[in-house]
């Protein structure tokens, strides 16, 4: 339908409509946003700052919360303080103005690492593993084909908790607990249910014909499948890529259960970020802000997507 | 043991007209409904009791119909 | 839909290169090939779901105990699930469950629903403000449900602090996540901001779907607004509706990480879900047996509900 059509059209919305829905929804935006906005706005805050009450919009920044949660600090003498030398870096300056000095680097960073390394590593599996399934589902004829689909998506239905246990007991017996190891397999499985049907609905749009074309020209149906098909369906094998990514760097249930240092990722480790006498709020809404960020400009990059990824694939827009 | 739509089964009869996938799933369905309500209502603990059976006979009998020819 | 359909592909074959005999030789046939492709992804799910969901259903009968595991294992057949199918506290549990899922999937559909309606007006810059409003629904519930107890803090809660601006309530007069009544819905307001997006994106696909030339008849006919939106809208937005609820019910009936940082059930146990008693049975009192019948009478109580789920998502996806 043509622009020129769609302004005459009856059934097109007012503009006083269209004003009044889009100042509502504005609202809307405005209003879910400012939990996300005092997130950020918090890791940039001094700790006295960050409890002040009536809370603060405006305040001096400060990098303290960063330099908290990259850090760990002894608190010292005053006499001590004065007997070291000249502050090492930011963060020491910040440490000796609230009498302490840093002691070492904290915990925050070897949790992120592993955070991407799971993530990244069930993705890569996931992502492989589903790529064929769903090609397989989508061009050959399976016995039980639907029933094997519903197989696969029931298993990312499971509680988290139900299946934690056996995993737990499984892993402790095999010596997978507390790996990287163990996380990555266990999120390829949760995730490789999800690539299966979203890739099933990418591959099923493109014509066959393509893949028949080559094959007459002396391909097999492998060769098709890599030089013709994998191509096509790029665009969908990254956005499945993502949809896996978000979820194994969210995933907490699992982490929190089953890691307790080695392998833990960032989402259990965030709550247990501690100051003195409580949560260091700064400091947790510094991991907080860091480790939203990816999520954020994924999201921006998987707008067009999105629908697909939450009905696993079934609306297409 | 594959269902295939295209191969013709012999012996399609009264049973056939009658016990279609249709209105089989829709039973099944409202079954485990019943069991999941049954699970979570305030009123009774003795419904509370039975929801589990209900909502796995649901459950059995969901899938025992989806492989009933449409 | 298919051009070349089985018949003419052999036709084109036999002249060209014979396929059969070239398949043999060149590669692995049609079936081997999908069984090469399909079976990875079985063994891996059989290998981290199937066996131990096995495994679980054996632990539910027995008397096993994770943080004994030399003790000797007693066969108690269906004694657990008599217990648990028995205990009001369970029970109480369930009801828990049951106020978090009822009011945040009324919240979400109502909320969710009313936003796609006004998006759907397609006002000026609405993909923008869309993908805006999306945004909370990406992000981990965890480490975002541990950063809104910072929001709900009686003194300094950015939370507390708006609400007593707007009612004129002191900001530390009452505790969204310590008091008995008010704890259940703080966890409900938390999951409402996060998941209306998602009930807000399907029902813009529903509405989406529906054809103008329904409503050009309805013009035509003389129909008012308001009996458009009951007999068109409503109706064919529908299913897309039901495919909402259903995931979000599923999801919130399994709900662990948000609650377990914001209340981690408490106080007393206002707030705890049934997720949050099975993770109390299985990780802290170490009732293995137990909490494997509980995990059981949860998974299918889930598995039935996701039977529903995909005949939803096939009526959705026919259309």
């Amino acid at each position: 339908m043509s622009i020129a059509n769609t302004a005459h059209s009856v059934v097109e919305p007012s503009p006083n409509t269209r004003r009044l829905a889009g100042s509502l929804v504005v609202l809307y935006a405005v209003v879910t946003m400012i939990p996300l906005v005092w997130i950020v706005l918090t890791s940039f805050k001094s700790p006295d700052d960050a409890i002040s009450y009536p809370p603060k919009i405006v305040f001096t920044p400060s990098l303290e919360g960063f330099c908290n949660l990259f850090t760990t600090r002894s608190r010292q003498t005053p006499e001590f303080i004065r007997t070291l030398g000249p502050p090492q870096g930011l963060c020491d300056d910040i440490a000796r103005s609230r009498n302490m000095v840093v002691a070492g680097p904290s915990n925050y960073v070897p949790r992120f690492v592993n955070s991407l390394i799971i993530a990244f590593g069930s993705t890569v599996l996931a992502v492989a593993l589903g790529t064929l399934s769903a090609y397989g589902f989508s061009r050959f004829r399976v016995p039980l084909k639907d029933d094997l689909l519903f197989f696969i998506l029931s298993t990312r239905m499971m509680p988290p908790i139900a299946v934690a246990i056996p995993i737990y007991l499984m892993y402790r017996t095999i010596g997978l607990s507390d790996t990287r190891l163990g996380m990555i397999l266990l999120y390829t499985s949760v995730n490789v249910s999800l690539a299966v049907w979203l890739l099933k609905g990418f591959i099923d749009e493109i014509p066959r014909e393509y893949e028949e074309a080559a094959m007459i020209d002396g391909y097999t149906r492998f060769q098709a499948f890599v030089k013709v098909v994998l191509p096509q369906a790029t665009t969908g094998i990254a956005a499945t890529a993502i949809f896996c990514l978000i979820f194994a760097w969210n995933e907490y249930a699992f982490a929190v259960l089953l890691t307790s240092g080695n392998a833990q990722t960032a989402p259990p480790f965030i709550p247990i970020i501690i100051g003195e006498g409580g949560q260091d709020w700064p400091a947790v809404a510094a991991a907080t802000t860091l480790f939203l960020v990816p999520i954020v400009v994924f999201t921006v990059l998987l707008r067009k997507h999105l629908l697909r990824g939450i009905t696993f694939g079934a609306v297409r827009k | 043991m594959s269902l295939d739509a295209h191969t013709p089964m012999p012996g399609r009869g009264f049973a056939d007209r009658i016990l279609r996938r249709g209105p089989l799933e829709a039973i099944a369905t409202t079954i485990i409904a019943a069991g999941v309500v049954m699970l979570m209502q305030p009123f009774s603990l003795t419904l509370y009791s039975w929801s589990f059976a209900t909502t796995l006979f649901g459950t059995v009998l969901f899938t025992i119909v989806s492989k009933v020819r449409e | 839909m298919n051009d070349l359909s089985a018949p003419s592909r052999i036709t084109y074959g036999a002249v060209l290169v014979r396929p059969a005999v070239v398949r043999r030789i060149r590669g692995l046939s049609d079936k081997a090939l999908a069984w090469l492709f399909i079976t990875p992804t079985m063994v891996l799910l059989l290998a981290i779901n199937i066996f131990p969901l096995i495994w679980t259903i054996y632990l539910s009968f027995t008397n096993y105990r994770a943080n004994r595991p030399n003790a000797p294992v007693k066969w108690l057949g269906i004694d657990w699930y008599q217990t648990i199918l028995t205990d009001p506290d369970i029970w109480a549990a369930m009801q828990v469950t049951a106020h978090f899922v009822f009011w945040t999937v009324v919240i979400e559909t109502v909320l969710g629903f009313g936003l796609a309606f006004l998006i759907d007006k397609k006002f000026r810059g609405h993909g923008v403000w869309t993908t805006i409003i999306l945004l909370p629904m990406m992000l981990s519930p965890a480490v975002v449900g541990n950063f809104w107890t910072f929001l709900y803090q009686p003194q300094i809660g950015l939370f507390n602090y708006v609400v007593a601006f707007l009612t004129g309530h002191p900001a530390s007069s009452f505790q969204m996540l310590g008091d008995v009544t008010l704890s259940p819905w703080a966890i409900v307001i938390v999951d409402a901001w996060m998941w209306t997006p998602y009930v807000m994106l399907i029902c813009l696909a529903g509405l989406r779907s529906i054809p103008d030339y329904i409503y050009e008849a309805a013009e035509v006919d003389r129909a008012s607004k308001w009996r458009q939106f009951w007999s068109i809208t409503l109706p064919m937005a529908l299913p897309f509706i039901m495919l909402a609820v259903l995931f979000r019910g599923i999801e919130n009936f399994k709900m662990f990480d948000m609650v377990n940082l914001l209340t981690g059930g408490g106080p007393g146990s206002t707030t705890e879900v049934a997720s949050i008693t099975l993770k109390r049975a299985a990780f802290e009192s170490w009732r293995t047996g137990y909490s494997s019948a509980f995990a059981i009478i949860l998974f299918v109580t889930v598995f039935g509900l996701a039977n529903i789920y995909v005949k939803a998502l096939n009526r959705v996806k026919s259309r």
